[in-house]
């Protein structure tokens, strides 16, 4: 039983793969990669939730874009690069016009089948590695490098008093997280007149960096930059502040662990002053797209609520409606609505690169395209920990672009 | 032996022939034609999933060899997989190799560092052994991440198309061809292997190698020989998928990936040839059936806690292999066995 059961379960797909395809309906089709299941689901689950919550209020309230319908295919990448290839081969068969991811992880797995075709796509957190060189893949937030950048942009002018070159510690997650950081600074050091005095690596699964702290100490460094996710980087601060470190040196943190989770971990007291690099808006801030996130999400995903990844997920899918609206707007839909090399073309030529200054309701830095920049947004905002939580923040601050690419040392 | 009533062979050859009936060879020729026309109705995504289906075939081929064959545990398949990938990518894409010589390379530096790995074998076995390949999986993947004047370290390489004598192989349907024929080669080959000299030699090792020893089979070299082979194939699969996905970084190779080639073997049938087939084809459409159904279910049914049926990937195939172990430890391959006897003494199989 348990052998047909599994064989039931195996040959359900089949069932789709030969069903007789329906007459397309006057809609716009849009592929969604997210990991719903696997190990990074309590990211991906909420991102799909604000990603399709957008889609329904852009199909419901706004009639869709250009009298068309979206149509998300949202599918699930188990967080698995192999998943991720075939996806993307699948959304391209669907006559997808674009497609979307949450993590640069699945993105990186995809982009050389999208890229051999011309596929448009859009990573909601990216990389450098995505669209250096530029081809047919977007960023939709500022990468780690760019927050390093923009945080040390924010300290030059904000903080920093002192004589001479600040001198800057790098306390790294050993992952992309914390090599997009690395790779930033080492481009860009000299000319924001900063010196790197260390560049430690730690494991996500740290439990003490006493050791690679008291090494920093010993360098008396000005600011520990701290580019991980938030159980890491709560280690380190705990330990700088035991090792007199914190308060005196100033700490700044990549997007990837400025959320709330970061306080409860390390505790309120002892982040305290923190200051942190974020591409989207808060919960509850004053902005014309804040009332109609939260009043879908207290609707549709109330447990969602007050979760970061929701906002950027739901102005992903506002950029995309944005570019679709471009798009079909020059193109038309008889164009678009083949699906096919042409029509991504047009997606991307008379879409994704006609954006300029598109605000997305305030929720996140103004999207623009620029000639040979694929980062959407170039902006972060700085954010300080005041009173247990994440406030004070910083005008949008612009983050330079690398071209990573010239660098020997970059790969690919 | 294993023929249908009334066949019998009447020579050596015919006996140890892979097709001895008409009804084999229609078969084949059934399969054939069923293979070299499936462009023709599969879609570029289905043609991708029978892309990953192929690689994954040979990779648990290799690992059949190491554990159902040999006896060896082995919990760092993925890692020899990255060497393989890995050393296809560095040979054509910086050092303009073509992409066959890049294939058998892949094939040998794999199988090389599987040598490396499989020495303990000697001296260790069962958990311990399991032990030293799961540091083979860590420590590949560590030097890969931070050699990356050579690999790209985090940030990855790019893999150019398969190409052979100026046919690129760009699109899902010409990979599907060459990708078919590869597997359909490794397949062949691990058959013709298991029921030779070597073959029997490894499962003399895996019953008891005290025993094989005093018949005088030398441990040292069926055993490093197994992880050679296994580990070869494995750099096989591992060169295929770095063509196949034109892009490489670590995390495409981790340890879950591991242990989900054991979880396939294991469902498929330890030390028969049709087992890892089997195996594989299942895991493979199970991964996209529950793509299917976990949407589908929270869309249905939507009272279920947000989140809830992100957990139904890793509870079916955890609850597959359990299963499995418990109710048909012999896996698929003897329910396929099962079919074929009752063919055979058809019609007085009762």
């Amino acid at each position: 039983m348990i052998l047909c059961l599994s064989l039931v379960v195996a040959m359900l797909p089949f069932a789709s793969a030969c069903a007789p395809k329906s007459q397309p309906a006057k809609v716009l089709k849009v592929g969604m990669m997210n990991p719903t299941t696997g190990p990074a689901a309590e990211k991906g689950s909420v991102m799909t939730h604000a990603n399709l919550d957008a889609i329904k209020y852009v199909n419901d309230e706004l009639g869709g874009v250009g009298g068309y319908l979206i149509e998300p295919l949202p599918l699930d990448s188990r967080y698995d690069a192999t998943q991720a290839v075939t996806i993307v081969k699948r959304f391209m068969d669907e006559g997808c016009l674009l497609f979307t991811t949450a993590s640069s992880k699945e993105m990186s797995a995809a982009m050389e089948s999208a890229n051999r075709e011309g596929f448009p796509g859009i990573a909601c957190f990216s990389s450098p590695v995505l669209y250096r060189p530029p081809m047919h893949i977007y960023g939709q937030t500022p990468d780690y490098g760019d927050d390093a950048l923009a945080f040390a942009n924010f300290y030059m002018k904000n903080i920093w008093k002192g004589q001479g070159k600040p001198k800057f510690a790098l306390h790294l997650l050993n992952n992309p997280t914390g090599y997009g950081a690395r790779d930033a600074f080492r481009a860009r050091a000299d000319e924001l007149g900063i010196e790197i005095v260390s560049t430690d690596e730690h494991a996500a699964t740290t439990i003490s960096e006493m050791e690679s702290l008291t090494r920093i100490k010993e360098k008396q460094p000005d600011v520990l930059f701290i580019s991980s996710t938030p159980a890491p980087t709560a280690v380190i601060i705990k330990n700088a502040k035991d090792l007199g470190m914190y308060p005196g040196v100033t700490i700044g943190c990549a997007h990837a662990s400025f959320t709330k989770k970061l306080i409860d971990l390390a505790g309120a007291d002892v982040v305290e002053g923190v200051y942190g690099a974020f591409p989207t808006v808060l919960w509850g801030e004053d902005v014309p797209g804040m009332a109609k996130m939260t009043e879908y999400c207290q609707k549709l995903h109330s447990d969602d609520y007050e979760n970061m990844d929701y906002i950027t997920s739901w102005a992903q899918s506002l950029i995309v409606a944005k570019i679709l609206e471009l798009a079909v707007g020059d193109a038309g839909y008889d164009v678009l609505s083949k699906g096919d090399m042409a029509a991504w073309r047009d997606v991307e030529a008379q879409g994704i690169q006609k954006l300029k200054g598109y605000d997305v309701g305030g929720l996140q830095g103004p999207v623009s395209y620029t000639a040979g920049d694929n980062r959407l947004t170039k902006y972060n905002r700085v954010y300080r920990i005041v009173d247990g939580k994440i406030a004070d923040p910083s005008e949008w601050v612009e983050a330079p672009l690398i071209k990573y690419e010239d660098f020997e040392w970059f790969g690919k | 032996m294993n023929l249908p009533c009334g066949t019998r062979n009447y020579d050596y050859a015919r006996d140890m022939a892979v097709l001895r009936t008409r009804t084999h060879w229609a078969l084949l020729v059934v399969l054939l034609v069923v293979v070299f026309t499936a462009p023709l109705y599969l879609s570029n995504y289905w043609l991708g999933v029978a892309n990953l289906i192929g690689i994954t075939i040979i990779a648990a081929i290799g690992l059949n060899i190491l554990i159902g064959y040999c006896g060896q545990l082995s919990i760092g398949h993925a890692g020899f997989m990255a060497v393989g990938a890995y050393t296809t990518a560095v040979l054509t894409n910086k050092l303009g190799f073509p992409f066959l010589a890049g294939l058998i390379c892949s094939g040998f530096s794999a199988g090389l560092i599987g040598l490396i790995f499989g020495i303990p074998s000697v001296r260790v076995k069962g958990f311990y052994l399991a032990i030293t390949t799961i540091a083979a999986q860590f420590i590949i993947i560590w030097i890969i991440n931070h050699w990356s004047s050579v690999t790209g370290g985090f940030v990855g390489i790019s893999v150019p198309y398969a190409s052979i004598g100026g046919i690129e192989f760009k699109h899902d349907a010409s990979q599907f061809y060459l990708i078919t024929s590869i597997t359909a080669v490794c397949i062949l080959f691990a058959k013709n292997l298991a029921r030779g000299r070597i073959g029997r030699a490894f499962i003399a090792v895996r019953d008891n190698d005290l025993a094989a020893e005093v018949m005088g089979i030398n441990l040292l070299y069926y055993k490093l020989l197994a992880f050679f082979i296994g580990c070869f194939l494995a750099g096989i699969a591992g060169s295929l998928f770095a063509h196949w996905t034109g892009f490489l970084n670590a995390e495409n190779f981790t340890l879950t990936d591991s242990i989900l080639y054991i979880g396939m073997v294991i469902v498929g049938g330890l030390g028969t040839t049709i087992g890892p087939i089997l195996g594989v084809v299942l895991i493979r459409l199970l991964q996209q059936g529950i793509m299917y159904i976990s949407p589908l279910l929270e869309s249905t049914f939507p009272a279920i806690p947000a989140g809830f049926t992100s957990g139904i990937g890793p509870m079916v195939f955890g609850l597959v292999i359990v299963l499995f172990l418990i109710l048909e430890p012999r896996g698929l391959a003897h329910r396929w066995t099962l079919f074929k006897a009752a063919y055979r003494l058809w019609p007085f199989s009762y």
